[in-house]
């Protein structure tokens, strides 16, 4: 179905575009386009009138620099006219298009729509375009008004064709990846955690305002994730001269951000599709072999932005980068993303229940509503494997030893069994009578954690080794300091305790199952 | 038309639908009745493809409601209590979003949506914002919307909730045309009086599980060994009547005032119509005579009280 025939863009484009509203924002975003080429204007020639000052009293800059600056003056005009239409476009579309689309499936459920959208016959596809394209359909509008005043502005200021494109082409993509990511958001909140939704997308549009600034971090490429990054790079404005690179090789910004939308984009557009017309309580983002398939992907894509040049840890700079610290590096990172993957496999409760009464042998362990521990593993042995081949790959830079692999060995494991305790801590969550339990039990983890830090501190005031001791029973954090090797009982205690945890979660959760599959035999018989 | 086998629902620890098997034939409108948390609206949920269950298997129009969710809606229409509209919206273009969503035809979309306006009574107001529209209007859009793809089968989850009397008789009108379309039509809700009348056949549910189920009149007269007859009649004649009663095998518990009074009689339909000869010839003068039917409210009374099980 093309999509102006979409019925949810068409939707959308009666609602929110009638004649009268229509002609209003051509109004109003005519006189704002007017008030940035007189704010142009004005700037320019207040410093065009200050350098003729400058000439006629100290004789600076000389008459012919200022005959110049006089006659390219214009031009100059028209293309910051043309850079500040191109920003605020940017703004405009990209931040509706997030706060829009993050609002919309939540927002339909909260207005008793959604069941009836559910109910048609559209396909999770054309929900997907009809939404994403009609929730911010103002935006693209503003733009449309916009977009002849813009190539006047960039013809007359000398932008060329290919800037003109490849600044639309980042707009446009950006928009389109941050509306993706606010639906994918919106599908996972309902009425009662809306505004905790919110909170993620403003915080996702903050990460990638400021995402410019990864630049300067051992991740350059990830700056391209903002789309302002691509176009400072485009103005020729002032920012670190840095390259993004694929395994070391240069790639061009725009290219940059085109791959990590695209791929991040189809991630997105997966979970997205697997969820929308389910019921919420059923929402399960990636199916188990999908999440390990992200999991090694989100680790791929660790190593192919890494710049061992821009190598830099709280200590800063840090060069030559050594294989081990390479490998902590890169088990912390694919900690993050073990959490991730573990909280898209995160079964529901009632999956988990029919699983229970149906399991049979060791093997139903890896079935699809099983506990996600068994993929955690799997996961994190992909995990390790990709560490193996990372540190093949980066062999020139990092250098590729034994020691660096074993040490990574370690690392992952803690990793895993404090990752896996903590899944399984939300595993149980769900199975608990709570309201929104994955919030909860996110919230009673971050509070766990912050109570650690606070604890390791305490003994740390006395004796720096205690506190260290505290922090490896506690956290992961022990198995990637340098000092381990003076405490590494302590460590392989956290790490038996971790294991300990683990047991004591999985019989909970057994428990609770039992309960439940109780009640289903005494109300069969 | 709708077979619902085995189905069963849990939310946690709680058993929302417990085997629940029912099958709905052509041309019915089934009520289903029970008190609040019934299960009513899971059941309607799930049969719409909108939740799944966790056993069992829903069949709406011989289409697998759980494996082809996607074809299965092409047949149903679907209500719910707390129903919303997109109040910026025209009625028209309300209309044409959801006739579009459902895949109709292009061709046939502008025929249908002036049948529906039509049939709904919407006519004034097809060209007006809904924001506009009053409770009574929006409730007859929602039945609107619901069966402008031609469905097979409409669910409906208390769709008269917060609704006017005038209100109500007017969607029940409606839902009646519908019916006489050939539409099958499930009704849920736990406002009695509003099915009678209405339905041909009823389910009673109770803590998710039907208690009864039949054609409405075997339903309300289930449980009943005697019928409750109602008579009225001119002059003093009350301790005659008495005398009568007693002396009629089939007749008791009579309740006699002045001039009216009621009995259960468990006889057969001719010697109902005996024993009145037999009053007349007495010389008592009739005024009314006319069996008490059980409402569906007092049958559902019973039920609950464990009178009738």
């Amino acid at each position: 179905m093309r999509f102006w025939k979409n019925p949810e863009f068409v939707r959308h484009l009666r609602a929110e575009l009638r004649t009268a509203r229509a002609i209003t924002i051509l109004g109003v975003v005519l006189v704002i386009c007017v008030i940035i080429g007189l704010g142009c204007w004005g700037s320019h020639e207040a410093q065009v009138e200050a350098y003729r000052r400058g000439n006629q009293m100290f004789g600076k800059p000389p008459a012919e620099q200022l005959a110049q600056l006089e006659s390219q003056g214009s031009i100059d005009e028209w293309f910051a006219f043309y850079r500040f239409l191109i920003y605020a476009q940017m703004v405009v579309l990209t931040f509706w298009s997030l706060l829009c689309c993050a609002q919309s499936i939540s927002g339909e459920r909260e207005g008793k729509t959604w069941d009836f959208q559910r109910a048609t016959g559209l396909s999770p596809a054309e929900f997907l375009i009809g939404k994403l394209l009609g929730e911010p359909i103002v935006a693209y509008f503003i733009v449309l008004c916009c977009l002849p005043i813009t190539l006047l502005a960039g013809w007359l200021g000398h932008a060329g064709i290919g800037n003109v494109v490849s600044a639309y082409l980042l707009i446009l993509s950006g928009s389109l990846f941050l509306g993706l990511a606010g639906l994918w958001m919106s599908s996972l909140f309902e009425s009662r955690s809306r505004g905790i939704g919110l909170i993620g997308t403003f915080g996702l549009y903050l990460f990638l305002a400021f995402a410019v600034y990864l630049i300067d971090s051992s991740f350059t490429g990830i700056a391209a994730f903002s789309p302002l990054t691509g176009l400072l790079v485009l103005f020729r404005v002032d920012i670190p001269d840095r390259v993004a690179t694929i395994f070391g090789k240069a790639v061009p910004w725009l290219v940059m951000s085109l791959l990590l939308y695209s791929t991040f984009g189809a991630w997105l557009v997966l979970m997205i599709l697997r969820g929308i017309k389910k019921d919420f309580d059923q929402i399960k983002p990636l199916s188990r072999w999908q999440a390990i398939g992200c999991a090694a992907f989100l680790n791929f894509t660790a190593y192919a932005l890494f710049h061992p040049q821009y190598f830099v840890t709280l200590r800063g700079w840090e060069t030559p980068l050594h294989s081990d610290r390479f490998a902590s590096f890169m088990v912390g990172v694919n900690g993050f993303v073990l959490f991730a993957m573990g909280l898209a496999m995160i079964s529901p409760h009632d999956r988990l229940k029919i699983w229970w009464r149906s399991r049979v042998g060791v093997r139903s362990l890896l079935a699809e509503d099983g506990p996600p521990w068994p993929w955690l593993v799997i996961s994190g042995i992909t995990g390790y494997a990709l560490l193996a081949w990372g540190m093949f790959a980066w062999k020139k830079d990092v250098g590729f030893d034994r020691s660096a692999l074993l040490v990574g060995l370690i690392q992952s494991l803690a990793v895993l069994a404090f990752v896996t305790r903590d899944i399984l801590f939300l595993q149980w969550c769900r199975l608990t009578r709570m309201r929104a339990p994955l919030l909860k039990g996110m919230l009673y983890l971050g509070l766990y954690y912050i109570a650690a830090t606070v604890l390791s501190v305490v003994f740390g005031i006395s004796s720096t080794v205690r506190g260290r001791e505290a922090l490896a029973l506690s956290t992961p954090a022990g198995a990637f300091d340098n000092a381990t090797s003076s405490y590494s009982h302590i460590l392989f205690v956290g790490f038996s305790i971790q294991v300990a945890l683990i047991i004591l979660l999985l019989m909970a959760t057994a428990a609770r199952l039992r309960q439940g599959a109780s009640v289903f035999d005494s109300s069969a018989a | 038309m709708i077979q619902i086998a085995n189905l069963r629902k849990e939310f946690d620890e709680l058993v929302a639908v417990d085997n629940l098997t029912l099958t709905i034939p052509s041309g019915e409108i089934y009520g289903l009745i029970g008190p609040n948390g019934a299960g009513k609206t899971t059941t309607i949920r799930i049969a719409c493809g909108l939740l799944e269950p966790t056993q069992g298997e829903v069949r709406v129009a011989d289409v697998d409601v759980l494996r082809d969710p996607e074809r299965a809606r092409q047949h149903i229409g679907y209500l719910s209590d707390f129903f919303s509209v997109y109040e910026d919206l025209k009625v028209r273009e309300y209309l044409d979003y959801f006739a579009h969503a459902y895949k109709m035809p292009d061709a046939k979309i502008a025929q249908r949506i002036t049948e529906v306006i039509e049939q709904a009574g919407l006519e004034a107001k097809c060209d007006s914002l809904i924001q506009g529209l009053s409770r009574g209007m929006k409730q007859r859009l929602g039945i609107a919307r619901a069966m402008i793809h031609c469905p097979k089968v409409l669910l409906l989850d208390e769709p008269a909730s917060g609704l006017d009397p005038k209100a109500r008789i007017e969607l029940r009108n409606l839902l009646r045309s519908v019916r006489d379309q050939g539409a099958t039509i499930l009704i849920s809700s736990h406002i009695l009086t509003e099915l009678e009348g209405l339905c041909t056949s009823i389910g009673i549910m109770e803590k998710g599980r039907l208690v009864r189920t039949g054609r409405l009149e075997d339903v309300v007269s289930t449980g009943a060994q005697s019928r409750a007859i109602r008579l009225q009649w001119l002059g003093d004649a009350a301790a005659q009547l008495h005398e009568l009663l007693s002396k009629t095998v089939a007749a008791s518990e009579p309740k006699l005032n002045a001039n009216d009074g009621e009995f259960r009689f468990s006889g057969s339909d001719d010697e109902l119509a005996q024993f009145l000869t037999q009053i007349v010839a007495c010389g008592i003068r009739v005024l009314s005579f006319r069996e008490v039917r059980q409402t569906v409210e007092e049958m559902y009374m019973k039920l609950s009280t464990h009178e009738v099980m």
